[in-house]
C-alpha cells in the first residue's frame, strides 16, 4: 500500500511543479542551513577525549584574591611556585604540567635555514594521561623528568620534514642551539578542542610539532610561547625574579578514577591553599577548583558565540521553512477536497487518507534531503568564507552528516504534514465533486 | 474604491488555519530578520573601525630567531642591524621594532592604575612598545606633545619587566585618566613599581585585539619607548614609500637574510600587509555577517513565494465567488484591492507578533552572548520590509483574480 | 437489503432546526431495482447520502445487508462503502489525474486485494461496460457517456451488494443516457440491487418500483395508475 501512496505523491507533486519546487527548495534550504551550521557547532562543541574527559581535571588555585581575580573565578592557569608544590605533592595517580614552548630547528642536512617548530614542555605522564598515539617509539619516563633529560617526542609532521618519514627514535635534533634526542615520533593527534591548552589557544590550533622535557624547558630558562598573565607590580629582572612573580604560565592537569579520588583531590587543593594563607602567601581564603574536561570546555566558551548564533538563526530559519511548507501543503492538500471526498465514498478509511498524504510529505522531505545535501555539501566546502580558518575545517560532510540530513529533512517535513494531512483525511466522503 | 475590512475579515475566519500559517510565517521572518540585520551592520561596523596605522603603506614582518639562547645584548646588536638595513631600503620609508601591532588579534595589555599600590585597576590599556620611529612608521597622529627622544629607548631582555618613565598614550586613554583634559605631562602606573608620564598623545589608536571583552576599552593604548629584545623573537613594523609597498614587502625579508639566515620568517604569514591583518583580524564578524546576509536574503524570497502560493491558492478556490462579485458590479481594481487588504490585515497581525519576538530573540542574545541591545530602528525597518514584501507577493495573483470573468459566476465546475 | 425504519436527519444551526428527513422508511429487498423521486429538496440526496454510508443520522434505524449501520465507527462505515456499495454519480466523480484503469483500481486498492485479481477485475469490469480498450485513456479524453460508463465499471468492480445511483444519466444527452440505462437494466437483470434517484419520471418508471420522497417523507404513489402501467410494463419486459 505504502508504493501506492508514493506513486500517487510523485503523480500529485508532479502536477504541481511550482508549488513543489518551492517546498522542495524550502526545505532544502533549510535543512542545508541547519547543517552547514550544525556541522561547524558540532566540530567546536565536540568531546575531544571521549573515554577519559570524565577522569581528567585541571585544578585552579586563586594566587590573585578577590580584588584581582576573575569576578571571583581564579586565574586559568598556574605561576611556577604553585604548579611545582602540585607537581611535588603528587596526590593523583597521574598529572602533568605544561606550557607552550616556540623552538627552532637549526639549520642541517640540506636546510640552510632554521625552521619553526611549536609545542609544549610537558611531563613524562602527558602521553599516557591523553592517550598520546606513537608511530615510532614512545614517551619518556618519570626518571627522565627527574634527569631533566634532552629528551623530545615529535609529530609525525616533524619527522616527516626533518628524517623523511623514517624511524627516528634515537636521532639527535638541534633546537635553538641545544640537543636533543627524539625518543618518540607521535602518530597524528589533535584533539580538537584542545582541551589541554585553552589558556593560551582558543581550541583549534594546528597539531604541536614537538613535546619536550618540562624541568629541561625551566634549566634552559624557556619563556611561555603561549599566555602569561600577571597581576600587581611587575619589576622582575631574571628568570628566577619571573618564576617568583604573580604571573601564571602553567596548565595542570592530573588523572582521577573515581569519586572518592577526586572528593580527595578537591580536598587536598583546599587545604594547600589554606596552608598557603597560614604561611602568609595568601590573605585571603581557599580559593580552588576542580573541572574536568567538559567542564573546562564549557567554562572556557570554546564554542564560539558567532557559531551558537549561527546555529541558532538557522533553525530558526528552518522554522521559518516548515511553516512555510505546512501552509503550502495545506493549500496543495485541500485543493484536492473533492478527489479526498471520492476516494472516502469509495471505501478508503480516515487512516488510509491520513497515511497517504503523509507519504506524499515525506516524498517532499525526501527530495528537500537531497537538495539539503546538494547544498550542504557546497556550503561545508565553502564555509571557510563564514568562519575563521582554523574553525571551518573541522566542518566535515562525514556519513553521519549526510544520514542526518536526510533523516532531518523527511522527519521534518512529515511533521510539517501532520496538520494538513489531518485536514485533509477530515474531509467528508462526498457524493460529489465539489466546485467552488 | 470601497474596501471594506469586515466582510474581509469574515472570510478570513473561515481559512484560519491559511491566515494563521502566513501571518506566523511573517512574523518568524521578521523576528530573524531583524536580528540578522542588527548583526550584520553591527559587524560591518566592526569592520570598517580605523586603526590609526597607515594601513595602505605599512606592513609587519614576524621574526623569530633560530638561536635562541643569545643573550640580550647578542639580539640587541642583531635588532639594530636588521632596523637600519630595513630602513635604508629603497621601497622603504621607516621602520620599528615592536612586540605587537594593531589589529593583531590580541596581545600585550597591561592594568592602568592611578596609584602604586592601588589593587582594582582604573581602565586597562593595550601595551605597545617601540623606538622613536614607532609613531612615524604607524604613521600615527600626535595630537599633543612630542615624540620619544632616541635617548629615551631602553632595551627589554627576555627575563625582563622594564617599566619606562615616559609614555606615549592614545586620546582615548588620556581622555579616561584624566577626563579633564591636560593629561599631557600626567602620569600613570601600569603594572609597575614606577610611574610612567605621558609625552605625546596620538589619535587613533587601536588595540591589538578585537574581542568582545576589550569593548570598554576601546582605542585605549599606551607606547612605551621599548626596543623588545626578546630572544624568541621580534616584530618588525615597516612603512613603505606610497605605492611601493609590494617592492618593499619583497626587498624587506632578502635585506634581513643578508644579515643574518639564522632567523624564520614564516613564508606563509610571516610578511604581511595591512590589509591582510585586517582580513584575518574580521574573520569571525565578516562570516557572521555573510552568513546573516545569505540567511536574510533567501529567508525573504522563501517566505514572499510561500505567500504567492497560497494567495494563488486561495485565488483559485474562490474564482466562482469572485466571478460573482464581478457580475455584480465589482470592478478589477475593487478584486484587487479586496486581496491587497486582504493581506495587509494578515500582514500586520504578522508584523505585530513579529516585533515581539524579534526583541524578545534580541535580549536572549543580549543575555547569552553579551550581544548588544537592538535598536528599535531595525524593528521598524523589518516591519516595513515585511509589509511591503506581503503587498508585492500579493500583487500577482490579485491581479491574477482580477481578471477573472464575471462568466465564472455561471459555471458550475 | 436496505431498510430504514422511522429514521430521521436533522440539520441544526444556531436558530433553526430542519428535518432534511422524517419518520423515513423503507424496504428494499435483494434483487430489487428501485427508482427514488421526488421534487427538489425532497430530500432525496440525503437519503442517498444516508443509504451510501457517507452521512450519519439523526434517529431511527438502518439495517444494510442486515447489519445496523448508525453504531458503527467511520473505519467500518469506510469498509462497508468500500465492499458492499457501488456508487454511481451524476457527475461521474472520476479522478481526473489517474486514467480509466487506476480509477477502477481505487476501491478496489482499499480492499487491499492483490494486484493479479485487481487487474482481472478491472478488465472483467471494463469488457462489462464495453470500455476494455480505453483502459489507458484519461477522464478528459472520454465523452460523457463513455465516462460514466467508466463510472459504472468503477462501481462494478468490486462486486458490491447494492448499486446506489444519483440521476446517473443527469449529465448526458438523450441518447448517451439511454445506453447508459440499458447498461443499468442489464446489470439488474444479472442480480444487482439497485437504487436510483432521480427527478425524471420516464426514468423512474423503468425501475420495478418507484418510491416518491415528498418533504423528507416517504409518500404512497401506489394508487397511481401511471406507476401501476410501468410497473407492468417492466415486469413484463423481464420476464419475456
Amino acid at each position: 500500500m505504502l508504493a501506492y501512496y508514493f506513486q500517487l505523491g510523485l503523480r500529485s507533486l508532479r502536477r504541481n511543479p511550482a508549488l513543489t519546487a518551492l517546498m522542495v527548495m524550502a526545505i532544502g534550504f533549510g535543512v542545508a542551513a541547519s547543517m552547514i551550521t550544525y556541522s561547524v557547532f558540532r566540530a567546536v562543541s565536540g568531546n575531544p577525549i571521549p573515554g577519559k574527559s570524565a577522569q581528567l581535571f585541571t585544578p585552579q588555585i586563586d594566587s590573585w584574591g578577590p580584588q584581582q581575580n576573575l569576578k571571583g573565578e581564579p586565574a586559568e592557569a598556574l605561576g611556577y611556585i604553585d604548579a611545582m608544590a602540585l607537581m611535588r605533592a603528587h596526590e593523583a595517580k597521574r598529572q602533568t604540567l605544561l606550557y607552550p614552548v616556540q623552538l627552532s630547528v637549526m639549520p642541517g642536512g640540506n636546510r640552510d635555514l632554521p625552521l619553526n617548530a611549536n609545542g609544549y614542555a610537558v611531563t613524562a605522564d602527558f602521553f599516557t594521561m591523553f592517550e598520546v598515539p606513537f608511530r615510532y617509539g614512545s614517551g619518556w619516563g618519570a626518571q627522565d623528568d627527574d634527569t631533566r633529560a634532552s629528551d623530545v617526542v615529535i609529530s609525525s609532521e616533524l619527522n616527516q620534514k626533518l628524517f623523511a618519514g623514517a624511524n627516528s627514535v634515537g636521532r639527535a635534533l638541534n633546537l635553538g642551539g641545544h640537543d636533543y634526542r627524539v625518543v618518540g615520533v607521535a602518530s597524528h593527534w589533535n584533539p580538537r578542542p584542545r582541551f589541554y591548552d585553552l589558556f593560551t589557544t582558543s581550541g583549534f590550533a594546528d597539531e604541536p610539532d614537538i613535546y619536550m622535557v618540562f624541568n629541561r624547558a625551566l634549566d634552559l630558562q624557556m619563556r611561555t610561547g603561549g599566555r602569561n598573565s600577571c597581576r600587581g607590580s611587575l619589576a622582575y629582572t631574571t628568570w628566577q625574579g619571573y618564576l617568583q612573580s604573580n604571573c601564571v604560565w602553567i596548565t595542570p592537569w592530573v588523572e582521577l578514577d573515581s569519586p572518592a579520588e577526586v572528593a580527595s583531590y578537591r580536598s587536598f587543593l583546599t587545604h594547600y591553599a589554606a596552608d598557603q594563607r597560614l604561611a602568609g602567601r595568601f590573605d585571603w581564603a581557599a580559593n580552588v577548583r576542580l573541572r574536568d574536561v567538559m567542564q573546562w570546555l564549557d567554562y572556557e566558551h570554546v564554542v564560539p558565540p558567532e557559531s551558537r548564533i549561527s546555529l541558532a538563526v538557522a533553525l530558526g530559519f528552518f522554522l521559518i521553512c516548515l511553516v512555510n511548507t505546512i501552509g503550502l501543503l495545506l493549500a496543495k492538500f485541500m485543493r484536492r477536497a473533492g478527489e479526498i471526498g471520492v476516494r472516502r465514498a469509495l471505501g478508503a478509511t480516515r487512516g488510509e487518507i491520513y497515511t497517504q498524504y503523509l507519504v506524499e510529505a515525506a516524498t517532499v522531505g525526501l527530495a528537500g534531503g537531497v537538495l539539503g545535501l546538494l547544498l550542504t555539501a557546497t556550503g561545508v566546502s565553502g564555509v571557510g568564507i563564514l568562519f575563521q580558518p582554523e574553525i571551518a575545517k573541522l566542518a566535515q560532510l562525514d556519513f553521519s552528516l549526510v544520514g542526518l540530513t536526510f533523516v532531518v529533512a523527511i522527519v521534518a517535513t512529515v511533521l510539517a504534514a501532520f496538520y494538513p494531512a489531518w485536514r485533509a483525511a477530515h474531509v467528508q466522503p462526498a457524493w460529489q465533486l465539489k466546485s467552488s | 474604491m470601497n474596501i471594506q475590512i469586515r466582510p474581509i475579515l469574515t472570510a478570513l475566519r473561515r481559512h484560519k488555519a491559511g491566515t494563521l500559517l502566513i501571518a506566523l510565517q511573517i512574523a518568524l521572518t521578521l523576528a530573524i530578520v531583524c536580528n540578522a540585520l542588527f548583526i550584520i551592520h553591527q559587524r560591518l561596523t566592526n569592520l570598517s573601525v580605523t586603526s590609526g596605522v597607515d594601513e595602505a603603506n605599512v606592513f609587519v614582518i614576524a621574526n623569530m630567531w633560530g638561536d635562541v639562547g643569545q643573550s640580550t645584548a647578542q639580539v640587541d646588536a642583531q635588532v639594530r642591524a636588521d632596523l637600519l638595513a630595513l630602513r635604508q631600503l629603497p621601497a622603504a620609508l621607516d621602520a620599528t621594532p615592536a612586540s605587537g601591532y594593531p589589529l593583531r588579534g590580541g596581545g600585550w595589555d597591561n592594568f592602568v592604575t592611578m596609584t602604586p599600590d592601588q589593587t582594582k585597576p582604573t581602565t586597562d590599556a593595550a601595551v605597545y612598545t617601540g623606538d622613536e620611529h614607532f609613531i612615524g612608521t604607524l604613521g600615527l597622529r600626535l595630537v599633543a606633545g612630542r615624540n620619544f627622544h632616541p635617548d629615551e629607548v631602553m632595551v627589554m631582555g627576555t627575563q625582563q619587566a622594564i617599566t619606562p618613565s615616559t609614555a606615549i598614550v592614545s586620546k582615548a586613554l588620556a581622555d579616561r585618566l584624566f577626563p579633564d583634559g591636560n593629561a599631557l605631562g600626567k602620569s600613570f602606573y601600569a603594572m609597575g613599581t614606577t610611574p610612567s608620564t605621558i609625552v605625546g598623545i596620538v589619535d587613533p589608536l587601536h588595540r591589538q585585539g578585537v574581542d568582545q571583552w576589550s569593548n570598554g576599552y576601546a582605542g585605549q593604548a599606551l607606547i612605551w619607548p621599548l626596543r623588545a629584545d626578546d630572544s624568541r623573537g621580534i616584530y618588525y613594523i615597516v612603512r613603505a614609500k606610497p605605492g611601493q609597498l609590494a617592492d618593499a614587502m619583497r626587498e624587506a625579508p632578502k635585506a634581513l637574510y643578508a644579515q643574518s639566515r639564522l632567523r624564520i620568517i614564516d613564508p606563509k604569514d610571516g610578511i604581511q600587509d595591512y590589509a591582510t591583518i585586517r582580513h584575518k583580524v574580521y574573520d569571525r564578524d565578516r562570516g557572521l555577517a555573510i552568513l546573516m546576509g545569505i540567511i536574510s536574503v533567501v529567508l525573504l524570497a522563501i517566505t514572499a513565494a510561500g505567500i504567492v502560493g497560497l494567495t494563488s491558492f486561495w485565488v483559485g478556490q474562490r474564482r466562482k465567488q469572485i466571478g460573482v462579485r464581478r457580475a455584480l458590479g465589482a470592478r478589477q481594481r475593487d478584486i484587487l484591492a479586496y486581496f491587497l487588504t486582504e493581506n495587509f490585515l494578515i500582514s500586520a497581525t504578522g508584523v505585530v507578533l513579529g516585533a515581539v519576538l524579534a526583541i524578545a530573540f534580541n535580549l536572549w542574545t543580549v543575555t547569552r552572548f553579551e550581544m548588544d541591545r537592538m535598536s528599535m530602528a531595525y524593528v521598524g525597518a523589518g516591519v516595513l520590509v515585511l509589509l511591503l514584501l506581503g503587498q508585492g507577493a500579493t500583487f500577482a495573483p490579485a491581479l491574477r483574480a482580477s481578471r477573472v470573468s464575471p462568466v465564472e459566476a455561471t459555471r458550475s465546475v | 437489503m436496505l431498510k430504514m425504519t422511522h429514521l430521521s436527519k436533522v440539520y441544526r444551526t444556531e436558530v433553526v432546526e430542519t428535518y432534511a428527513l422524517r419518520d423515513f422508511n423503507i424496504d428494499v429487498k435483494e434483487g430489487e431495482f428501485v427508482a427514488v423521486t421526488g421534487p427538489s429538496g425532497s430530500g432525496k440526496t440525503t437519503f442517498l447520502t444516508i443509504a451510501g454510508l457517507l452521512e450519519t443520522f439523526s434517529g431511527g434505524e438502518y439495517h444494510l445487508d442486515g447489519i445496523e449501520v448508525s453504531n458503527l465507527n467511520d473505519n467500518a462505515r469506510s469498509k462497508i462503502r468500500n465492499e458492499k456499495i457501488g456508487f454511481i454519480f451524476q457527475a461521474f466523480n472520476l479522478i481526473p489525474d489517474l486514467n480509466v484503469f487506476d480509477n477502477i483500481e481505487v476501491p478496489l486498492r482499499y480492499r487491499g486485494m492483490k494486484a493479479a485479481e485487481r487487474k482481472q477485475r478491472i478488465m472483467d469490469s471494463l469488457e462489462r461496460v464495453g470500455l476494455a480498450s480505453r483502459a489507458k485513456h484519461y477522464p478528459a479524453e472520454l465523452s460523457g457517456g463513455q465516462q460514466q460508463r467508466v463510472a459504472i465499471a468503477r462501481a462494478l468492480a468490486g462486486s458490491p451488494r447494492l448499486l446506489l445511483a444519483d440521476e446517473p444519466t443527469g449529465n448526458l444527452d438523450t441518447q448517451m443516457a439511454r445506453g447508459v440505462l440499458e447498461l443499468l437494466e442489464d446489470i439488474h437483470r444479472e442480480g444487482a440491487t439497485i437504487v436510483m434517484v432521480t427527478h425524471d419520471p420516464e426514468l423512474a418508471a423503468r425501475a420495478q418500483r418507484n418510491v416518491h420522497i415528498i418533504d423528507g417523507q416517504v409518500v404512497d404513489l401506489s394508487e397511481d395508475p401511471r406507476f401501476h402501467a410501468a410497473h407492468a410494463a417492466v415486469a413484463d419486459e423481464a420476464h419475456g
